[in-house]
């Protein structure tokens, strides 16, 4: 292997390209590994695709309403038919297509959130920890506050008063939920603060939001993607129970949890109404936690070094094995 | 002796247990009803499960049969007019409240005076606006003095549940009722029951049921669940879908009219034609039969059911001819036009989809229909607002009275809280046949109102909704006009 | 020791505060709770008559000044919805919310603990695999649907239990696991994760190779260990369910708590319940709060308390 030349700008972009994508190559084959997490990223995948292209794949408009083809059966029922695969609602709308799309909004709502109170939290963080002092002190006084608010009841009565709706759902429930990222910033930043390479870039005259931006929050990458998709999930439930409780997403619009309330009179006699919502919702976070949890383990030193313990000694099983057989192969033929 | 501690506590466990189900038992009878009572005070609440619950405790001067008609009930017989604002009232003899106070001319007199008293601040004044007085002529007659002729005030009398005057001074009443009813109050755990036992002295016909429980459950989902675990002998307001799946259901043509509101005085509604358009392009048939699963009548081209007192049986309902309506609307020069439609979403039963499914028709008719679904306080401001009228606004009308004057003093009478015509020749109809307090021609005028208003077509009637309880197999009750839940007429197996 | 006490009342007053000035805030913006509350056909005077009864039609500088002077003295009026006092409200369905906590979460930690034990005693092994994966898809099951299918097989396909409300101790059986499910699956992953990390120790090794009993080893040295992260969870579950989460559970399952006479009172746009149902959370918060820190000072007397 030669070393890499960077003479030129366009070959350091290269080589750079090529980094990166040697990098996805390495997490490709992590992910191999860990057939859960495997399971989770595929899952995640067909979802975002399903969400985006909704209204593509979906076969009916999700609102349509057809009187005459009410609380239709799923196909493999006698009455079902291939039109409304998984049947129709009270109002003759097609369960399938309302399930699609309502992926749109769980997702949406839970990017949303995630960004808004991942954001405003880091920044806080961020300040809170390099700044430190009255900052500091006035910050964490507001988390700790803000933390101890029975958050719910806050967000059902903020729902109530300004009306429900996609961007008041996505603002209350940030504004619920970005003290973890606050906390967690902070203290990371305290930690990395330390760190020589922080005090050289002070020494050298850097000034404070570079530090913060440029040198910091590249570090903080790895356990803040861990903590956004575990709220991302915990979003995704959250957005189903308000619209559940008739104070998140309103119709003409469709959410999940909207559609398991709308369900629940019919239960008895159409139990897809409620069932394949709420398949829905729990796939989805089923699916979040599984890539959450195997980010967790490969992000985390001490998890890593296990599993490449358990790799390498299979690794050598495998060629203990192939020497034993290639001792053997001579005495077969 | 920690194990023998557990057994004892099994024993407990498996014991309320029991208890628990054994309510479920003959001739006790569990009723789950949507919201609990705020209070069990008979005259302060308008409020559904305080009446469901009184109404059997409580007995009124005169009330209803099944099919609306109004008969005497702490009264010996109909009330008499004796002077043209003044109604003479005969009470039965040897009546009792349930502590032992006498059913008397003073108990009656002190609760009319208790519910019609400003400070008393009762919710259910609007029953009884019209009464200015009372006092007792003889131990068990009474004057009724009404501001004017008020013929109506029997349909009022049927809304007066009479108070003990000794005991309805406790400051703990309204959590311990007691009148003259079927069944007697015993207990009521806040959140979970109302438990009622039979009146073994009644005056009347002894009911056949002993005792019962009312359930609060405000989802239908729930209450429904309830029945077919077994757990409920009736729920009210069942959907149309479940009559095939629970184990007995009752239908009865209930008190509530959903119509669409036009406005006659601007806009393109303003054409009387463009009006009747509207009427003949929904066909209303299909919507009793689609939405509601024939649970529910198509209305007589008035704002009155079959019986309620003014009801004109001449007038029947725009038929439905989308050839005719389309050509109208060419006609009037409008297609292709658009007009606004109100409504709101969770209120009435199928609102929402009522909306949606009358905008659908007058689409196919050549109109454009700008939906708009408002939550609820806003679609009030719409529907109270007196200055700009929307096009057409849809709304649930609801006549307890069982009488013209309440539905058309609200909508029909220029002026009303949700008319939107300044027809003046129909408001005097309707002002004149308030205060005439003879039978006959008291109908007459409103019958020619209800004839102007259909001719004008001032709105869309839809449809006369039936009432559905959903009932369990042991279970017997045919339900009632008035939506009364009295369980004197329910029978048991 | 009273400094710490001293700086978490004041900080617990800042909540409390906070809390209500938000919700007094967010309540006085409802457009009009008059017209929701009075019947269809009422007219303007009667209108301004009730919003004068309310004392609505006064300046709002006011209006707080009597509200602060009110949640002082803990009286926030009498309910619109229920015309009695809200207090007595909240207090009459409050030890319903508890009691549906305390059963619930204590079934979560009866469960969690020896659950999330045997998972840790062999990483990787098969019951591992299975705790973790069960813990996974109870965290991810949305509870409102869970109380749904409960009620559908429960109740009315076998009908051993009721659907719903309150009364006997079979009522609370539902609502309870439901309640319950989500708490254990986080309870469990914590318990299987500290206790692996505390089994991993040497003190541990060391008394295994001193042989002492497996029971006491694990149970009483590593459990206790262990004790401070699963306190703060389980606090934590309960604040959740005081604070408002309950409502969900409540509202599938009828029973009659704080969490559905809120949604309740939120409908009827009863600003008095409201601010009394809010209040009385706040408080709750506050008190569980300052009741954890001293709880681990209990389990490790070592913390500082600042």
């Amino acid at each position: 292997m030669t070393p890499p030349r960077t003479d030129t700008l366009e070959q350091a972009l290269a080589e750079n390209r090529f980094e990166w994508w040697d990098s996805v190559c390495e997490l490709g084959r992590e992910l191999k590994r860990d057939k859960p997490g495997l399971i989770g990223v595929i899952l995640i995948t067909c979802l975002v695709l399903m969400a985006v292209f909704a209204p593509y794949i979906a076969p009916h408009d999700p609102a349509a309403q057809d009187l005459t083809a009410r609380l239709a059966p799923p196909v493999w029922y006698d009455k079902g038919t291939w039109d409304h695969m998984l049947g129709t609602d009270h109002l003759g709308r097609d369960v399938l297509s309302r399930a699609i799309h309502g992926a749109r909004v769980s997702l949406w709502v839970g990017a949303a959130v995630v960004l808004c109170a991942g954001g405003f939290g880091v920044v806080m963080g961020l300040m809170a920890g390099y700044l430190g002092g009255r900052t500091d002190a006035f910050i964490m006084r507001w988390i700790d506050t803000q933390v101890a608010f029975p958050g719910l009841l806050l967000a059902l009565i903020i729902l109530a008063v300004i009306g429900p709706s996609l961007t008041t759902v996505v603002v209350v429930l940030a504004l619920n939920g970005w003290m973890v990222y606050g906390r967690m910033t902070r203290s990371a930043v305290l930690s990395i603060r330390q760190s020589p390479y922080v005090e050289a870039a002070e020494v050298v005259g850097c000034r404070w939001p570079r530090i913060l931006f440029r040198h910091i929050l590249p570090n903080l990458t790895s356990p803040l993607l861990t903590l956004g998709i575990l709220e991302f999930a915990r979003i995704v439930l959250a957005e189903a129970a308000l619209s559940f409780l008739g104070l998140g997403i309103q119709p003409p619009a469709t959410s999940w949890g909207l559609d398991v309330a709308m369900g629940k009179n019919y239960m008895f006699m159409a139990w897809w109404l409620v069932t394949i919502p709420g398949c829905a919702i729990a796939v989805t976070v089923l699916a979040i936690n599984l890539v959450a949890s195997w980010l967790r383990l490969i992000s985390d030193p001490q998890e890593r070094e296990k599993q490449f313990a358990r790799h390498m000694a299979k690794g050598m099983r495998k060629n203990m094995q192939a020497e034993n057989d290639k001792e053997r192969q001579p005495e077969t033929s | 002796m920690k194990k023998r501690g557990c057994l004892f506590l099994a024993a407990v466990w498996m014991g309320m247990f029991l208890t628990g189900s054994g309510w479920a038992q003959t001739k006790q009878i569990t009723i789950a009803l949507g919201s609990e009572p705020t209070t069990l005070d008979p005259q302060i609440r308008e409020d559904g499960g305080e009446r469901a619950v009184n109404d059997n405790i409580y007995d009124t001067v005169l009330t209803r049969t099944r099919e609306g008609d109004l008969i005497p009930s702490l009264a010996a017989q109909m009330p008499r007019l004796v002077a043209p604002d003044t109604w003479e009232v005969t009470l039965r003899p040897g009546i009792t409240f349930h502590n032992g106070e006498p059913l008397n001319a003073d108990a009656v007199v002190y609760s009319i005076q208790r519910v019609i008293d400003p400070d008393f601040n009762s919710e259910q004044i609007s029953f009884f606006s019209t009464i200015k007085a009372a006092r007792a002529t003889g131990d068990l007659t009474l004057h009724v003095i009404t501001d004017g002729p008020d013929p109506i005030l029997p349909s009022r009398l049927y809304w007066l549940k009479v108070v003990p005057p000794v005991h309805s001074k406790d400051s703990r009443f309204a959590e311990n009722p007691v009148g003259t009813g079927p069944y007697r109050f015993v207990t009521w755990q806040r959140g979970q029951h109302i438990d009622l036992v039979r009146n073994d002295d009644y005056w009347g016909d002894a009911p056949q049921i002993m005792a019962v429980r009312y359930r609060f459950i405000e989802e239908p989902g729930t209450r429904l669940a309830g029945l077919m675990a077994g757990e409920f002998d009736l729920i009210t307001n069942l959907l149309p879908e479940f009559t095939s799946h629970v184990p007995k259901s009752v239908n009865v043509l209930g008190l509530e009219h959903p119509i669409v509101i036009l406005n006659a005085d601007s806009g393109i509604t303003k054409d009387p034609q463009v009006r009747q358009a509207l009427n003949l392009a929904v066909n209303k048939m299909a919507l009793a039969n689609g939405l509601f699963e024939g649970y529910a009548q198509v209305a007589q081209g008035q704002l009155l059911s079959p019986s309620f007192f003014g009801y004109n049986d001449q007038v029947t309902a725009y038929p439905y001819d989308p050839d005719k309506a389309k050509k109208l609307i060419e006609g009037a020069g409008v297609k292709g036009q658009t007009i606004e439609l109100i409504g709101t979403s969770g209120r009435w039963l199928k609102d929402r989809d009522l909306v949606e499914a009358v905008a659908g028709y007058w689409e196919q008719a050549g109109l454009k229909v700008n939906v708009r679904i408002f939550e609820f306080n806003e679609y009030l401001n719409r529907l109270f607002d007196r200055k700009t009228r929307a096009d057409a606004i849809f709304v649930v009308s609801s006549n307890e009275l069982l009488d013209a004057d309440k539905s058309f003093s609200a909508y029909y009478k220029a002026g009303g809280v949700g008319a939107s015509n300044t027809d003046s020749t129909l408001a005097s109809l309707i002002d004149t046949a308030r205060s005439e307090t003879d039978e006959q021609k008291r109908k007459n005028l409103y019958h020619q109102a209800v004839k102007r208003a259909y001719d004008q077509a001032y709105f869309v009637w839809l449809l006369n909704i039936e009432d559905i309880y959903g009932l369990s197999q042991r279970l017997d009750w045919p339900g009632r006009v008035d939506a009364r839940l009295l369980v004197q007429e329910m029978t048991c197996r | 020791m009273g400094r710490f006490i001293y700086r978490r009342l004041i900080h617990g007053l800042i909540v409390i505060l906070g809390v209500t000035v938000i919700v007094f805030v967010v309540t006085r913006m409802v457009g009009d709770p008059v017209q929701v509350m009075l019947p269809l056909e009422s007219t303007p005077e009667q209108r301004a008559a009730f919003e004068k009864k309310l004392g609505l039609d006064r300046p709002i500088p006011i209006q707080f000044m009597e509200f602060m002077g009110n949640m002082a003295r803990l009286d926030f009026g009498d309910s619109l919805w229920q015309k009695r006092p809200a207090m007595e409200i909240v207090f009459e369905k409050l030890p319903m919310t508890i009691l549906l906590t305390v059963v619930g979460i204590g079934f979560a930690c009866v469960l969690a603990i020896p659950l999330g034990i045997i998972a840790a005693l062999r990483p990787g092994g098969m019951v591992d695999r299975v705790t973790v994966f069960g813990s996974l898809l109870g965290l991810s099951v949305p509870q409102f649907w869970l109380g749904l299918l409960f009620i559908v097989v429960f109740a009315v396909q076998f009908k051993i239990l009721p659907t719903s409300g309150a009364g006997t101790p079979s009522h609370i059986l539902l609502p309870a696991l439901t309640m319950g499910l989500p708490t254990l699956a986080r309870l469990v992953m914590l318990v299987r994760s500290s206790m692996i990390d505390e089994l991993n120790r040497q003190y541990v090794k060391t008394s295994f190779a001193k042989g002492l009993p497996f029971v006491r080893v694990v149970g009483l040295h590593a459990l206790r260990n262990a004790g401070l992260p699963i306190m703060t969870l389980v606090g934590w579950e309960v604040i959740r369910s005081l604070a408002g989460y309950s409502v969900v559970v409540e509202t599938v399952f009828a029973w009659p708590g704080i969490g559905l006479t809120a949604i309740q009172a939120i409908e009827r746009e009863d600003l008095i319940l409201i601010q009394a149902i809010v209040f009385t959370a706040a408080v709750c918060v506050v008190v569980i709060n300052i009741a954890m820190d001293f709880i681990y000072k209990l389990i490790d007397p070592r913390l500082k308390l600042t």
